[in-house]
Parts: C-alpha cells; sequence; structure tokens
C-alpha cells in the first residue's frame, strides 16, 4: 500500500519537476523498526520515485553507525536532506501531516542550495563564529510549525556552521519532556534559547544572537 | 492514519522581478477562492500564503457546515483541498508572510522577508487572529501552557486537565476535541449561556469529561515553571476563586490583521477594512474578502464567497485598465 495518494503524487512531482541539483535522502531505520520508521523509510522512497535527481539512501542506525555518526544522527527515524553539500538540515520523525510541506521545501531549498532570507538575516548569519544548533519541535497536526522549521532549514542552508533539526515531539516524548515542550512550534538554540510559536526572521535572528552570547 | 499536507508550488527560475496580474495576501478559504477564480480566468496570480497555509481551516478538527460534506470534512483535508485546486488552475502559492505593503505607487509593492514582488491589483484576505486575553501570566506562558491551537498542542495533555476561555463555536469544537487527550476540560464563559451553534452546545452537554464555569471571566493565568491554574471572577457575585489547570485554551474570537494598511486603507474602528458589495475598498484595484473585512459573519462560506467576489472585480478591473507588457503604470 503506497503512503502517498494518487493525487498526492501528482502535485509532489510537480512541485520536485526541476529541481536544479540532485537531492540525496539519507535516512536511518533499524532491523527492527522503530514507530514511524518503516513510514518514514517509505515515504522517502516513495518521493525518491517521482524526481529522477531525487536518490533514497537507507542505513541501518546500528550496523552503519559510521554514518550516523558522520552526519551527526542521533535518533530515528531520521532524514538527512542532503544536496551539492550537506548543509545540516534533519527531519526526526516523519514529516507527516502540516510538515509534509517542510520536507518538500528542504528538498526544494537544499537544490537550489541558495537561503531564501532577507539581506539583514544573511549578514547576521555570515558573522556567526561557532556551532549553532536550532531544534524545532512540532507535531504534524500544526498548522503553523512548517513556518517556522522551514525558517530553520534555510539558516542552516544560510551558514556551514548551522544545523537545523525538525523534531516529532508526539515520536520523541522524552526531548519533549526534556525541553519542556507545552506547544508547538517551539524552537530550542544551542540548548539555552527558546522561542515560542512561529516568530517572524528578525526575531528568530537575535535569540540566534542571545544563545551566541552576543 | 498518515495524512500529508501540502502547501508549496515549484520554485520560481526568476524569483520576483516580474509584475503579477494579482497577488492575493492570504491563503485562507477566502484567498484560495480568489485565486481559483483568478486562475481560470488565466489572470496570472501569486498567492502569498502566511502563516496558516489553508487558513483557519487547518487548525480545526473537523468542518461540518460547508456545503457538499454532508458527513463532515476534516478541517486539514479541507485546507489541502483548498490549497490544491488553487495550484491546480495555475495559482503560484508561496509559504512566506507579507511584512510590508506600499498601497500608494503603481504596480503595488508587496514585501515579504526574502522578497519584493509587484502587482496590478490586490486581493487583501490575511483573515484575523485570536484575540488575547490580555491577563497576568498570559504572556509568560503563551505557547508553554497557554494556546490558541488545540489541534497543534492538545498531544500535550494527555490525562491532564486544562481551561478553555470562551463560548463560541471556536471554544466548544476545540474543547470536544481536547476531551481526547484531557482528563477534563473545564469552560470559562463570561454569560450564563453559550453562543456556540446548537449542535455544538448539545454535545457538550451531552459529554462527561466537559465541565462549566458560567458568569466567569479568567483573571490571571497561574504558575510558577509551568501553569498550575487560573483566577477567575464570578460577574454576579463578584468572587474570586482558583481553578487548578495544566493548560489554558483562549477562544475568546478574532481580530482583523490590518496593522499593515493602517494610514494605507479605510478601516472601521475595530480596525477591519471596509468594503463595498463589490469587496472593493478605499484603494482602486485593491480588494479584500474574507474575515479581514467581516465583522459579522466570519463563516467559511461566507469568507469563500467573498473572494469569489473579489477575484471577479479583479477580472473586470484588469480590462478595464489594461497594463502593457512591460508592467509599466498608465494610471
Amino acid at each position: 500500500m503506497p503512503l502517498l495518494s494518487d493525487e498526492i503524487r501528482q502535485e509532489v512531482s510537480k512541485i520536485l519537476a526541476n529541481l536544479p541539483r540532485s537531492v540525496r535522502l539519507v535516512m536511518f531505520t533499524q532491523e527492527v523498526e522503530c514507530a514511524y520508521c518503516a513510514e518514514t523509510r517509505q515515504l522517502v522512497e516513495e518521493i525518491a520515485e517521482l524526481s529522477d535527481r531525487i536518490t533514497a539512501e537507507i542505513y541501518d542506525f546500528q550496523a552503519d553507525r559510521a554514518k550516523a555518526e558522520e552526519l551527526g544522527i542521533d535518533k530515528i527515524p531520521a532524514i538527512a536532506v542532503i544536496g551539492a553539500q550537506d548543509y545540516g538540515v534533519r527531519f526526526y520523525g516523519i514529516p507527516a501531516g502540516y510538515e509534509f510541506t517542510s520536507f518538500l521545501h528542504a528538498i526544494q531549498s537544499v537544490a537550489v542550495g541558495k537561503p531564501d532570507l532577507s539581506d539583514a538575516t544573511l549578514h547576521a548569519l555570515a558573522e556567526v563564529r561557532q556551532p549553532v544548533h536550532i531544534q524545532v519541535f512540532v507535531t504534524p497536526t500544526c498548522p503553523y510549525c512548517p513556518q517556522a522549521v522551514m525558517l530553520a532549514h534555510q539558516m542552516a542552508i544560510a551558514s556551514p556552521l548551522i544545523r537545523a533539526d525538525m523534531i516529532e515531539a508526539t515520536e520523541f516524548p522524552h526531548l519533549a519532556f526534556k525541553y519542556q515542550v507545552m506547544g508547538v512550534p517551539r524552537t530550542v538554540i544551542n540548548e539555552t534559547v527558546h522561542i515560542e510559536g512561529a516568530a517572524p526572521e528578525s526575531i528568530v535572528v537575535a535569540k540566534l544572537r542571545e544563545a551566541l552570547g552576543g | 492514519m498518515l495524512d500529508f499536507q501540502l502547501a508549496l508550488s515549484q520554485p520560481e527560475a526568476h524569483p520576483s522581478e516580474g509584475v503579477y496580474d494579482l497577488i492575493v495576501l492570504g491563503g485562507g478559504p477566502a484567498g484560495l477562492t480568489a485565486a481559483i477564480y483568478a486562475g481560470r480566468a488565466r489572470i496570472q496570480t501569486l498567492v502569498i500564503l502566511g502563516p496558516l497555509p489553508g487558513g483557519q481551516p487547518a487548525n480545526t478538527e473537523e468542518v461540518e457546515n460547508f456545503p457538499g460534506f454532508p458527513e463532515g470534512i476534516g478541517g486539514a483535508d479541507l485546507a489541502r483541498r483548498f490549497l490544491a485546486q488553487a495550484e491546480r488552475f495555475g495559482a503560484r502559492l508561496i509559504p512566506a508572510s507579507v511584512t510590508g505593503v506600499d498601497l500608494s505607487i503603481r504596480p503595488f509593492i508587496i514585501r515579504t522577508d526574502g522578497a519584493t514582488y509587484r502587482a496590478h491589483t490586490l486581493v487583501i484576505a490575511m483573515g484575523a487572529v485570536p484575540r488575547r486575553l490580555g491577563v497576568p501570566g498570559e504572556d509568560r506562558f503563551f505557547g508553554r501552557g497557554v494556546s490558541t491551537c488545540a489541534t497543534c498542542d492538545g498531544f500535550f495533555y494527555r490525562d491532564k486537565r486544562v481551561v478553555v476561555v470562551g463560548g463560541g463555536d471556536s471554544a466548544i469544537i476545540e474543547g470536544l476535541y481536547l476531551t481526547r487527550f484531557a482528563r477534563e476540560v473545564i469552560v470559562v464563559h463570561r454569560r450564563d449561556q453559550l453562543r456556540a451553534t446548537r449542535i455544538y452546545q448539545e454535545r457538550a452537554f451531552a459529554n462527561p469529561r466537559m465541565r462549566f464555569l458560567w458568569d466567569s471571566v479568567v483573571e490571571e493565568i497561574l504558575g510558577e515553571q509551568t501553569v498550575t491554574g487560573v483566577r477567575v471572577r464570578h460577574l454576579k457575585t463578584g468572587e474570586t476563586s482558583i481553578i487548578e489547570a495544566d493548560g489554558v485554551f483562549v477562544y475568546i474570537g478574532m481580530e482583523p490583521q490590518t496593522q499593515l494598511f493602517v494610514g494605507q486603507l479605510e478601516l472601521d474602528e475595530h480596525g477591519y477594512i471596509i468594503t463595498d458589495r463589490r469587496q472593493r475598498t478605499s484603494v482602486p484595484g485593491v480588494f479584500a474578502a474574507g474575515d479581514i473585512q467581516d465583522p459579522f459573519y466570519r463563516q467559511l462560506v461566507v469568507a469563500a464567497s467573498t473572494g469569489a467576489i473579489a477575484a471577479m472585480e479583479v477580472e473586470k478591473y484588469l480590462e478595464l485598465y489594461p497594463q502593457s507588457p512591460q508592467g509599466s503604470d498608465r494610471w
């Protein structure tokens, strides 16, 4: 049984037509598949079928530990969306529901390889000198969440020091608990700074500066 | 069961260079209906979706009053269909929010964080946002125990106790949705009866997990690290009491999203854009549709109908004032 209906497949094919560069969807699962691991793997494979510029690579989180470490993958299901280079764009948990839009947007964005951000934001991100880890907690039923995820991923594309994760909170309840997630989207920057809700670029940039102690 | 929501178009090779015939601001029922009509009229249309692609149906669990769906339809599903239908007829959908507009020059200028767009006509359909309570504790706990989106955050209140503030359709529909997660949902309402549609009232009163606190207003949201409750005041007796709760969902109405248009369009005293029966605003070529110009009904089907009117008026307007291919103005 395919996950994507014919109607959605058609829409996706249209959206992913003419990708300027190839995209690798590097997915981690394991032999005894976790909750949504099987579905996430299937989703990645179904998307790869819809464009000859997209390839799916499936790894085992246990057996391919070195690969996971190389890409900084520390939980599953995980997808690294990689373009001409690895920009640090990650999805933890299945990008279903409203996050499907974020997922396709990430594919488009790494294929283009040029962030869609304001000049002010790009200038600010060019100043970043230390590693930044942005984690955006979401639920698949949150229509406001893709905005926060897409922005974080754009920032990862803009700066080699920034990596950005979507984390599907219902699949990682221990992380939701650890980061006190009671509402989504909730963005955590470098473990220290939090943003509630889908904030505009300028606010996220200010919070990022705060996290870097500037 | 998994569903997959799509609110996106293929990226443009050279974004934001040309002049669109029409830019629709807002991707809810009004804006997307305008885009469907405009696309079918072969009007070159860009839709800047805003923070909630699909509009308010996207954060509604179930829609039961939209004609054609006798069993009801999931709000997310309906939102997805609106988006797909607009896309099918050629509108470009982009996941961005409008940060600035200039209606004083032609073509009109629309800014998002990443780009500037120009258009000969506009349909403003940015809707309304949930009104806040404006009480102590609300800002501090917003997104951390205070929410206006049950579909987003319901999951975090499994087996917990939540307060829903309000007595209209949204409060009751979302309160009923929250009973799937929470062990108890306490509705705090300022009047002694609900304003919600009767059919929702019947369901709410029949639900063993719902409780009602009449004639009461929330005066403060309490807690140190997390929300622990609310302080409510009874409007008739003046007595205050504390209700223990882990979360507060606020559904006390909506406010139009018109800050960007102050000084550029005529607004009424509550901030709604003033339109005539043809959805025209005070600036020729600028039309408005949906909740941003509707202080009275705020219904999905009404929003969609004003979107259709706006697009038909855009078509007439473009015929009356055709643009040169270069997009230079002739005003």
